[in-house]
């Protein structure tokens, strides 16, 4: 299946003022995909996202949806419906009510508008709702008015304005793996913007990482995890470790890098996203890409002296920061609880294994 | 307990120095004497059958309910607009702007009755019904942005854009979202602002010229002619009943409307 543009940014630029929200946004977003804005408060991906509904002009640039230019287009008029962080539910009115809100101009029988509620409400999961007050709703159950209210339209695009943040813990998860579903479900394009990058990784077909009103990375969860391209990103997505090293050939297709306590390691080019320079730089490995050896367990790749100095216990995985000869930060690795393997104590001595395979270079 | 025992005192005195007079008035509304003196003399209703004949009485009053009921529509349309434009926009002095708005509110009525009158009179623009709508406007004014403000900034800016969002256009989104979201405070503006134009003087008395409204007629007869006290008490009496009916009204919209958006009661006038 080859993707089928929907959404086209062209060098988007959006100033409030002297403030320059977004400096010049390039995106293209495809037909029935999950897309997530991720980034720190701040960072523009709520901004992206108004001005995709209609609710912001961009200072310059082209917002296209489905070969359409954008520009003049209120957000009335616009083949986006949004699901807002207040959920902005109307509380005068009834579930149905709410729901069936933007089928006022629709031109079928009511008694097909009435369908189409009761069908929306049974697609969220709150059949039977239909009489309650909006005022009477928990948390969750305004989500899901919200997010029937605007797939009752069938827009092209469906976006979210941080759909969960209200919501607590258990309920955002559940919540996560139901919009995934749904998505699924209706085939229709998804924009979520977030700030939590689980929920991002969760969810998305594709990630937009944004810093300082730019994009920072694009790419699938797998990539923005495995590869990161700035230690900002790999700092922003899960824990990652970083490890001074120093570069020894940098150029062709195998860069070189000694890391002092650990050893050598030849890394491949898609490890090292701003190039092999000669020199001294760092590199990222994530705390499950290293592991303790214990006795009988066998090494896969490289082994280094270590020495614990803190111990997480979280019931499922143990965290343990340990410190290699030489290198002076604590390193942090996840392990496993399996049946059988102990728990080291703090000051135990570690025989950690780690691979090549698993690092980034960042210069 | 013993800590409070000053302050309840002080307040149960408080209540009486308030409310003694307006409970001495419907007493003396039905009393058998034209002298306002205890002992009371017996039960009558003659005063509220005086005031039915009274046919001055009942010029006064419907003046003063068609300059009542025009002020309010007024004051509270242009009430909604600034308290929209208070609360959505972002403009240049705007701040100054809607400080100059409130400011009848603190500034003493005679100062507005004598302002007025010099300007009318001397753009050429006669005293009467007019006038006084005029000057009752600009002191509700304040009252009215004060109850519509709220009523608007309690609104989550959101649900707006949520029916733009559903197709409607800014006009049918304020019809339908934004309207009946505020209407309790539109109808607590329009029955506030009414009380405050009926029961005015001061600049009622400046600007009406001849054309008498209800305390201008009120005043008049109670200082020229004190045999007609015991039928101003009656009028009095229904007055109050009146008046304590419609902010009964106007704090049960306020309130529902609190309800209706979901936020919390800071306290109200009741």
């Amino acid at each position: 299946m080859t993707p089928n543009p929907l959404i086209d940014l062209r060098a988007v630029q959006k100033y409030y003022g002297d403030y320059h929200a977004l400096r010049g946004i390039d995106l293209t977003i495809h037909q029935g995909e999950f897309f997530s804005l991720l980034g720190p408060s701040g960072c523009g991906k709520t901004t992206l996202l108004r001005t995709i509904a209609g609710f912001e002009d961009v200072s310059s640039g082209v917002v296209m949806i489905d070969g359409k230019s954008m520009e003049g287009v209120p957000a009335n008029h616009r083949p986006t419906n949004m699901v807002f962080q207040s959920y902005a539910i109307f509380p005068h009115l009834t579930v149905a009510q709410n729901v069936g809100f933007g089928l006022r101009k629709d031109p079928r029988s009511k008694a097909d508008k009435d369908k189409a509620v009761v069908e929306a409400l049974a697609m969220v999961g709150l059949a039977g709702y239909g009489d309650r007050a909006a005022n009477a709703l928990s948390g969750g159950q305004r989500q899901r008015v919200a997010l029937a209210r605007a797939l009752i339209l069938e827009p092209k695009v469906l976006l979210l304005d941080e759909p969960l943040s209200a919501l607590d813990k258990k309920m955002r998860e559940q919540m996560q793996h139901e919009l995934r579903r749904l998505q699924r479900q209706v085939g229709i394009t998804f924009i979520l913007v977030t700030h939590d990058q689980e929920e991002a990784l969760i969810m998305s077909d594709r990630i937009a990482v944004m810093f300082e009103g730019e994009i920072a990375q694009l790419a699938d969860p797998q990539t923005l995890y495995r590869r990161p391209v700035s230690r900002r990103v790999a700092e922003f997505i899960g824990v990652m470790n970083f490890l001074p090293c120093e570069v020894t050939q940098g150029a062709g297709d195998a860069i070189e890098v000694n890391l002092p306590g650990l050893g050598h390691a030849t890394l491949q080019p898609d490890q090292c996203p701003s190039g092999g320079v000669p020199g001294t730089g760092s590199v990222g490995v994530r705390p499950e890409a290293m592991s303790i050896l214990f006795e009988g367990e066998a090494a896969s790749g490289q082994i280094a002296q270590a020495e614990v100095v803190e111990v997480i216990y979280y019931g499922d995985m143990t965290y343990y920061e340990v410190r290699f000869d030489a290198v002076e930060a604590p390193v942090t690795i996840s392990m496993k609880n399996i049946v059988g393997r102990p728990v080291l104590e703090r000051g135990d001595k570690a025989r950690v294994s780690w691979d090549a395979r698993s690092l980034v270079l960042f210069c | 307990m013993r800590k409070g025992r000053g302050l309840r005192t002080y307040t149960i005195f408080y209540l009486i120095f308030l409310y003694a007079p307006i409970v001495l008035l419907p007493l003396f509304a039905f009393n058998d004497s034209k002298i306002i003196a205890f002992p009371l003399k017996g039960f009558t209703t003659d005063w509220f059958v005086a005031l039915w004949h009274k046919t001055e009485l009942h010029q006064a009053v419907l003046k003063s309910l068609i300059i009542a009921v025009t002020t309010a529509v007024f004051a509270t349309a242009l009430g909604v607009f600034a308290a929209r434009a208070g609360t959505k926009y972002r403009f240049r002095g705007k701040g100054p702007v809607l400080g100059f708005i409130m400011l009848p509110l603190v500034l003493p009525d005679i100062i507005v009755a004598v302002s007025l009158l010099v300007v009318l009179l001397r753009i050429g623009m006669g005293l009467g019904m007019t006038a006084a709508i005029l000057g009752h406007v600009v002191i509700c004014l304040p009252f009215a942005i004060a109850i519509l403000n709220s009523a608007f900034s309690s609104l989550d800016q959101s649900l707006e854009e949520a029916a733009y969002d559903l197709g409607e256009t800014p006009f049918s989104a304020f019809r339908l979202v934004i309207l009946p979201l505020v209407m309790p405070g539109i109808i607590s503006s329009l029955l506030i602002t009414f009380t405050i134009s009926l029961d005015e003087y001061i600049i009622a008395s400046f600007l009406v010229g001849t054309e008498e409204t209800l305390p201008v007629y009120l005043f008049n007869q109670m200082t020229k002619n004190s045999r007609e006290i015991p039928v101003v008490l009656a009028l009095g009496t229904v007055l109050v009943l009146f008046s304590i009916l419609l902010l009964g009204i106007a704090e049960y919209f306020r309130r529902r409307g609190i309800a209706r958006t979901g936020g919390k009661d800071t306290g109200g006038f009741l």
